[in-house]
C-alpha cells in the first residue's frame, strides 16, 4: 500500500514540476531543459534553511520560491535573447553550471554527498510523517499549482504567451512587449518548479546533485511532450503514464540495474514515437511547428 | 607545468574540434541539433571492445569494424527518423526531440549491454609517456594530435573540391535553391551525416585508449564540440578548430587558477559569454530586423 501510495506521491510532485515546464515549453514555445535545475534549487533552499536554521515549511517552499524565482530572472535575459535550437543550448549551460555549483560547492551544498536528514514538515503541530499525510500534503500544492497556472493560462496573458508561441512577430507587431512577457513566465515556471523540489526534499529527506541533472530536465520535458504541450491536465497523465508504467517492469522480476535502463528507454523510445506521430502529444495542442511564415506559405501551397 | 598544460589543451583541442567538426557538418546541412551524435560518438569504442573482446578479433581489425559500424549507426538514425520528419514537415524542434529521444535509447541500450562502470583497452602496463619540452606525452596522444590534424585537412579537401562537398555547402546554405539546382538533398545529409559520424567514431575510439570509456562520455564530449562550434562559427572548418582550440587553451589553463571539478562550467560560462556578445539564431536576425 505504501509502495502505491509512493509512486501517487512521486506523480503529484512530477506533475506539479511538469505543469511549470509546460508553462514555458507547451504554452510559449520556450524548450527549457534547465528546468531540473531549478526543481534541485528549490530543494536545496529548502533543505539547508531546514537543516541550518530549523525554518518550517511555510517560510522554507516560499523561500524555495523566492531562490528560484532570482536565478530564473537574472537567466531569463541571456537565454531568452537567443532562439529554438539555441535556447536549448543555453539552457543547458544554465543546467550545468547550476549542477556544477551543487556538485563542487561542497562546504555548502554538501557535494556530491548530498544533504541527509531533512525534517518532516509540520503542520499545526502535527508532523507530517505518513505516507497518506504526505499524499495530501502534496496534493494540497498540486491542486494549488494547477489552479493558478490554470487561471493564468486562461487570463489575457495567457493567450499573450500562446501568440508569442504561435508567432512571435505578429505578438510583437501588436504592440506586446515580447521579451518582458518572456522573461515574466520564464520566471513563473522555474519559481513554480521549485515547489516540486521542496516537496521532494521534504518527502525524501535526502538530496544529492545526481536528482538534478540535464537527464531529468529532459524526463520533465518528456512528460510535458507525451502528455500535451499546451494542455495542464496533459502535463498530469504525462507524469502518471511515464511514471506509472516503468514501474510494471519491477513486477515482471526485471533487475533493478537493466529496470533503470529499460524505464529510460521507455521514455525516449515514447519521446520519438510521439514525435514521429502526434507531435503534440496525448492532449496537446502544440505540435512544436515553426512559425515561419515562408513555410505557412508552401504549406498552403502543398495542401 | 606550463609546457604540461600546453600539450594536454593540444590533445583537449585535437579531440573537441573533431567532434565540433562532425556536428558542424550535420548541423550546416540539416539545421537542427543532432543530440544522438553523443551516442554515435559513444558507440564507436564500445563496438571496437565488443569486436576486440567478445569476439576475439585482433585490435586494428575491431577498431576498423567498430568505426564503420559506428558510421552505418549514425546514416541509420538519418534513414530511420531524421529523413521521414523531414519529409512530414516537421519543423527543427521537433527533430531536436527526437534526436534528444534517440540519445537516450543508445546511450541505455550501450549502459544495458556493457554496464556502467568503466572499460578499458589498455593492458596492465602503465607507460610513462615520452619527455617533450619538459611535459609528458604518450604515444596514443601523439597519435590523437597527429590524426586529428589528417582528419582536418581531408575533410577542408573533401568540402572544398569534391562534388559532394560543393553540395554539402549548397544544401547549407540555402536547401531550396540547391534542390532547384539539381542537388540530391537528402543524399548530401546523408553523406554528411556518414563523415560526422566516421569523425566522432574517429574522435571517441582515440580518446577511449587515452582515458577509457563510459556510456555517457558522449553527451559531456557532444557538448565541448557544440561551444566549440558556436565559439568558432557553424559549418566552417577553421572555425571548429579554432573553437576546439581556444575552448581546450581555456580549461586546461583555467586548472591553474580554478579546480579542476570546475572544466565544464568554465566551458559552458565561455559558451554564454559568446552567445551573449554574439547571438545567433535564424529567427533571432529576422526579429531583430522588425525591432529596427
Amino acid at each position: 500500500m505504501d509502495y502505491l501510495l509512493h509512486i501517487i506521491i512521486m506523480v503529484g510532485i512530477y506533475s506539479i514540476v511538469a505543469m511549470s515546464l509546460n508553462l514555458l515549453a507547451g504554452y510559449t514555445g520556450l524548450i527549457s531543459v534547465a528546468h531540473a535545475a531549478f526543481y534541485g534549487i528549490g530543494a536545496y533552499t529548502t533543505a539547508l534553511l531546514a537543516l541550518k536554521f530549523g525554518l518550517p515549511f511555510w517560510v522554507n517552499i516560499p523561500a524555495g520560491i523566492l531562490v528560484s524565482g532570482v536565478v530564473a530572472f537574472l537567466i531569463a535575459w541571456p537565454s531568452l535573447r537567443t532562439y529554438d535550437d539555441y535556447f536549448v543550448i543555453t539552457t543547458f549551460a544554465f543546467q550545468i553550471i547550476i549542477f556544477s555549483i551543487m556538485n563542487n560547492w561542497v562546504s555548502f551544498t554538501g557535494g556530491p554527498l548530498g544533504l541527509p536528514g531533512i525534517p518532516q514538515p509540520t503542520i499545526f503541530g502535527m508532523t507530517v510523517s505518513t505516507h497518506l499525510l504526505f499524499l495530501s500534503f502534496v496534493a494540497a500544492f498540486g491542486v494549488l499549482t494547477y489552479l493558478f497556472l490554470g487561471r493564468l493560462v486562461d487570463s489575457p496573458f495567457g493567450r499573450v504567451l500562446k501568440a508569442i508561441r504561435e508567432d512571435e512577430i505578429f505578438a510583437m507587431s501588436l504592440g506586446k512587449d515580447v521579451m518582458k512577457y518572456k522573461i515574466t513566465v520564464f520566471v513563473i515556471g522555474a519559481a513554480t518548479a521549485s515547489i516540486g523540489g521542496s516537496l521532494y526534499a521534504y518527502y525524501i529527506s535526502f538530496i544529492d546533485p545526481t536528482s538534478f541533472t540535464v537527464m531529468e530536465s529532459i524526463f520533465m520535458l518528456s512528460i510535458v511532450i507525451i502528455g500535451g504541450a499546451g494542455n495542464l491536465k496533459g502535463s498530469i497523465v504525462g507524469a502518471a503514464l511515464l511514471i506509472f508504467i516503468p514501474e510494471i517492469l519491477r513486477f515482471v522480476g526485471m533487475p533493478n540495474s537493466i529496470a533503470a535502463n529499460m524505464r529510460q528507454i521507455f521514455y525516449g523510445g515514447l519521446l520519438v514515437f510521439f514525435m514521429m506521430f502526434r507531435p503534440q502529444g496525448l492532449l496537446g495542442e502544440f505540435a512544436f511547428g515553426k512559425h515561419d511564415h515562408k513555410d505557412s506559405k508552401e504549406a498552403s501551397e502543398n495542401a | 607545468m606550463f609546457n604540461q598544460l600546453l600539450i594536454n589543451s593540444m590533445i583537449a583541442g585535437s579531440i573537441y574540434t573533431l567532434i565540433a567538426l562532425g556536428f558542424s557538418l550535420i548541423y550546416s546541412t540539416t539545421k537542427f541539433f543532432h543530440f544522438a551524435h553523443a551516442a554515435v560518438y559513444t558507440s564507436c569504442p564500445y563496438f571496437a571492445y565488443f569486436y576486440s573482446i567478445y569476439c576475439g578479433l585482433p585490435l586494428g581489425a575491431s577498431i576498423a569494424l567498430a568505426i564503420l559500424s559506428s558510421t552505418v549507426l549514425g546514416m541509420c538514425t538519418e534513414l530511420a527518423i531524421y529523413k521521414p520528419l523531414r519529409q512530414k514537415g516537421s519543423s527543427s524542434l521537433v527533430l531536436l526531440l527526437s534526436s534528444l529521444g534517440l540519445y537516450i535509447i543508445l546511450q541505455n541500450v550501450i549502459s544495458m549491454s556493457f554496464g556502467d562502470d568503466t572499460k578499458t583497452f589498455r593492458s596492465g602496463i602503465v607507460t610513462e609517456g615520452l619527455e617533450f619540452m619538459g611535459g609528458r606525452i604518450t604515444p596514443i596522444q601523439i597519435g590523437i594530435i597527429l590524426v586529428s590534424a589528417l582528419l582536418l585537412v581531408f575533410c577542408w579537401a573533401i568540402t572544398k573540391y569534391t562534388k559532394m562537398g560543393t553540395a554539402m555547402r549548397a544544401v547549407a546554405s540555402d536547401p531550396e535553391l540547391a534542390t532547384v539546382s539539381g542537388i540530391d538533398t537528402d543524399r548530401t545529409i546523408l553523406f554528411a551525416f556518414m563523415l560526422g559520424s566516421f569523425l566522432a567514431g574517429i574522435a571517441a575510439t582515440l580518446i577511449s585508449f587515452d582515458i577509457d570509456m563510459t556510456p555517457t562520455m558522449g553527451m559531456n564530449a557532444l557538448m565541448m564540440g557544440v561551444v566549440a562550434v558556436i565559439i568558432g562559427g557553424v559549418g566552417s572548418i577553421p572555425g571548429a578548430a579554432l573553437g576546439g582550440f581556444l575552448l581546450a587553451f581555456a580549461q586546461n589553463f583555467g586548472v591553474w587558477k580554478i579546480s579542476s571539478q570546475w572544466q565544464d562550467a568554465i566551458a559552458f560560462i565561455i559558451l554564454l559569454v559568446f552567445l551573449l556578445f554574439r547571438p545567433y539564431g535564424f529567427f533571432g536576425k529576422k526579429i531583430r530586423k522588425v525591432e529596427v
